[in-house]
């Protein structure tokens, strides 16, 4: 990690962050996709964390999705409808869903291959069901509807997330009013799980994950405890996952149960696989252009969804690694290189 | 005498009807460099990855250092010193042959897990220390920038190898270390395993008798999952019912 | 009732993953077909062409899908396995909703077999009746010709030891796809004969996939009586909870799915293959 690198990632990831939504405009994008595209990112950018670095594919991630938006949403009209507070929805909906993913995780991290897929399946449908028929606290197939999202506290200000930026012509890149506060925020929260992530997977913890996912058997008969590592990936997982979710449903100021179906868990699926698995930006990328096609193609045509099926059918069979991860190649080349320059003579 | 390292008592493993190890007393002690030797199927490869925690034992105990452990996992056994090289390398082949020691060596420092996820392990010494003590004494510091996978298949046995030591055991547990290698690889492995038998304890399953006999302090012989004999190697060429266990009474030359 | 409709769905689903060890997501999408294309014939030609051509179209589908795309993931990892066909599932059943549209599609029950019969305790309509027979009857001949024929042999001996049924002689490839081919021709006639009782609509494909995976895991990935064994007893389940606890009847496969996964992963009747660590 040299600071050169350090200031590459940040600088580009802010310009990133920052240039998103105007750089879409053109093409038929708008400030709310943009900012949705970064709260769902944050799912797959966990859900990442655990395929393609832990190489554990969780069919189950919308119940981590699903569960902490209506646990922030519950909070504020439920829970606590006379002191509502952003940061408890928030952190309520994050804590519950963590603690859902340590308990599950224990119980799932015994099985291997499709045993593994089809038990976090099996307790995302459980979930679902859960919530669709628990009518007094979810109100069952109508979801939550329309609540009052407090603004966000902070110090001494009050700030409105629904704020609209004062107006600025930017031409064909659209106008800056177009955004709310909500992207800032968004994107802040984004940066900060973006570093959080790249640190991860270069840190001490980040190689025995991988190591594991490599070799498990090698692994475990070099003193590595495979289990925990794997419920710590499946709670970190979960935990973001959570944090997109209960961000969804502050912004939305809704929820409703297809949250948590398959088609969800399979959505997270396909951004990362199309992204690009073991990279960190893969998962953004997959879902912005995923989530751009579902909105600006649907209204288009019909088939978006037939296109969607296609290009992920196309990256598996040809580009395993997703869009990002052809680079990934000759990073491990150089890697190899710079190891065995330093164990020279 | 030096204390027992490693001792078994009745221990057993059966596959419902079929018993591959039974009623197995065995006792190392430390330092000591024991042959574990048999005809196929005797149940060798089963009593080692007893001893390594791969397999669970369906009967009896194994104790190291005086200390019960049958109810222990793999990666427990190995935070407590013993090691196992595997009979077919077994390697993280995409990474380099040094990444493959230091990944052990981590092991060893940090314990089963640690959740250090700000800390990248190139910061740490003493992985790298370890590594590279590792693979200077298999003798492969040249190669430790190579892609383990592209290695021969004599070179990845010695990083296997390289890979167990880097784990700091007090015992090491060789499977069929030779098998497969040329005259010249044999060699090099002889003298190898001898420098290592000067500081650790060291069990070795192979078939190649002429090394068995010049390198053991002790030889145990497994047949159809039960002790048959034990003794100096000289005892074993001696004797008769070990001679009969190996069709036509081989026990010079490989078997 | 709803039970033999998961056996015939998740007979074709074990034996393509005992026999082929794929793990097929696109099963589902397989049965959607042999709807559509079922309910197109049957409504020009009649039920009994209809339950004909759909199981064999679907099953040139497989071929062609196999042939193509998915022998070239049969020794790769369940992940990417169960990726692709996921892929696969989504781009047909999209194509079917293209085709077909949205809403849902009733069957044509042929007249004659519109009456109730009288067993005797219950009347009981005539279709599901000889639904059920026919069921029966698919079962056991499918386990006729994997137990007394030659070629059942060389299909169970391929996954035994592939190599050396093709050192035999053995046509392991057609051997393959053969399996392929019938797990999905189940799977579609299972689509046609189905629907008069269930209606069609596009999802169809995705709301029987979750439930087969039940029924199999259950059963026991790959075992063929367990897909039987399976298929009934989570019907069972399913009308029992409903009667009993009508709250529970969707989450309650779930639940037995789970809890067969933890205690015994290789099902009622599965092989117990090292699965756990």
């Amino acid at each position: 990690m040299t600071v050169a690198g350090e200031l590459r990632f940040y600088g580009l990831t802010i310009l990133g962050l920052i240039l998103f939504p105007f750089l879409i405009h053109p093409i038929g994008g708008y400030g709310g996709l943009a900012t949705e595209v970064l709260i769902v990112g944050i799912g797959s950018v966990g859900f990442n964390l655990l395929l393609g670095y832990a190489g554990l594919l969780s069919y189950g991630q919308a119940m981590f999705y699903g569960v902490g938006a209506y646990v922030a949403l519950l909070t504020v009209s439920r829970f606590f409808p006379d002191h509502p507070n952003f940061w408890l929805a928030l952190a309520l909906g994050v804590a519950f869903v963590t603690l859902m993913a340590f308990v599950i995780g224990m119980l799932v991290v015994r099985l291997y291959g499709i045993y593994f897929s089809l038990l976090t399946l099996a307790f995302a449908q459980m979930f679902f069901f859960i919530v669709f028929k628990w009518r007094d606290l979810t109100q069952g197939d109508d979801g939550l509807q329309g609540i009052t999202v407090p603004a966000m506290g902070l110090g001494p200000w009050s700030i409105d997330l629904t704020t609209p930026f004062p107006a600025l012509n930017l031409g064909p890149f659209g106008d800056l009013s177009d955004l709310h506060y909500w992207y800032a925020f968004a994107a802040l929260v984004t940066l900060a799980v973006l570093a959080f992530m790249r640190a991860l997977v270069r840190s001490q913890f980040g190689e025995v994950l991988g190591a594991i996912r490599d070799n498990e058997e090698r692994s475990a008969l070099i003193g590595f405890d495979p289990r925990r590592y794997k419920v710590a990936a499946f709670v970190i997982a979960g935990a973001l996952t959570g944090l997109s979710g209960a961000l969804r449903g502050l912004y939305d100021t809704s929820i409703a149960p297809d949250a948590l179906t398959v088609e969800t868990s399979g959505n997270f699926v396909i951004y990362t696989v199309i992204g690009g698995v073991k990279t960190l930006f893969g998962p953004l990328v997959g879902t912005g252009l995923i989530m751009y096609l579902q909105n600006v193609l649907s209204a288009k045509t019909d088939a978006w969804r037939l296109i969607e099926g296609l290009i992920f059918v196309a990256v598996i069979v040809f580009l395993p690694g997703g869009i990002l991860g052809a680079r990934r190649k000759s990073a491990r080349a150089e890697l190899a290189k710079a190891v065995s320059a330093k164990a020279g003579p | 005498m030096s204390e027992i390292i490693l001792e078994t008592k009745g221990l057993g493993k059966s596959f419902g009807a079929f018993a591959a190890n039974a009623d197995i007393d065995f006792t190392v002690r430390e330092g000591e460099l024991r042959a574990v030797i048999g005809p196929n199927g005797a149940g060798k490869t089963t009593f080692f990855n007893l001893l390594s925690g791969v397999a669970t034992a369906t009967a009896g105990d194994i104790f190291f250092e005086g200390r019960r452990i049958t109810p222990l996992g793999g990666p427990r056994r190995v935070a407590l010193g013993i090691a196992k090289a595997f009979q077919t390398a077994n390697l993280y082949p995409d990474e380099t042959v040094l990444q493959n020691c230091r990944l052990a060596a981590l092991a060893r420092t940090q314990g089963s897990f640690a959740f250090e996820p700000f800390r990248p392990s190139r910061r740490l010494d003493e992985v790298d220390r370890i590594a590279h003590e590792a693979l200077e004494l298999v003798d492969m510091t040249a190669l430790a920038g190579a892609r383990a996978g592209d290695l021969s298949h004599g070179d990845k046995k010695r990083v296997d190898i390289a890979v167990a030591i880097a784990t700091k055991p007090k015992i090491l547990l060789l499977d069929e270390p030779v098998a497969g290698m040329s005259l010249e690889e044999v060699r090099k492995t002889d003298a190898l395993i001898r420098g290592l038998a000067k500081r650790m304890t060291i069990l070795l399953i192979e078939h190649d008798m002429t090394m068995i006999m010049g390198i053991s302090d002790s030889i145990t012989v497994l047949h159809q999952g039960k002790i048959l004999a034990e003794g100096t190697p000289a005892e074993i060429r001696a004797n008769q019912r070990v001679q009969e266990a190996y069709l036509g009474g081989h026990t010079e030359g490989h078997v | 009732m709803r039970g033999l409709v998961y056996v015939a769905i998740a007979l074709g689903l074990t034996i393509v993953f005992g026999m082929l060890r794929l793990v097929n997501f696109a099963h589902g999408a397989f049965y959607a077909i042999g709807a559509y294309v079922g309910l197109v014939v049957a409504e020009h030609y009649g039920l009994a062409a209809g339950l004909i051509v759909a199981p064999l179209a679907v099953a040139l589908f497989a071929v062609v899908l196999d042939r193509t795309l998915l022998r070239f993931f049969y020794d790769r990892d369940p992940t990417a396995q169960i990726l692709v066909t996921f892929g696969i599932a989504i781009v047909v059943e999209e194509s079917l909703r293209l085709i077909f549209g949205g809403t849902t599609r009733s069957y044509p029950v042929p007249a004659a077999l519109s009456t109730s019969v009288n067993l005797g305790f219950t009347l009981y309509p005539a279709y599901r009746l000889c639904f059920a027979v026919g069921i029966v009857v698919i079962v056991l001949a499918v386990w006729v010709f994997l137990q007394r024929t030659n070629f059942g042999l060389i299909v169970r001996a391929s996954i035994r030891d592939r190599t050396m049924v093709q050192l035999l002689g053995g046509n392991v490839d057609l051997a393959s796809t053969t399996i392929f081919a019938l797990g999905a021709g189940l799977a579609g006639l299972a689509g046609a004969a189905a629907s008069p009782i269930y209606s069609v609509d596009p999802n169809t494909g995705f709301s029987f996939l979750v439930p087969s995976f039940v029924v199999v895991v259950i059963g026991g990935l790959g075992s063929f009586w367990g897909a039987v064994l399976g298929g009934l007893l989570v019907g069972e389940l399913q009308s029992v909870t409903t009667l009993v606890f009508p709250a529970a009847s969707d989450v309650v496969i779930y639940i037995a799915m789970a809890l067969v996964l933890l205690i015994r992963p290789s099902g009622l009747l599965g092989e117990s293959e090292v699965i756990r660590g």
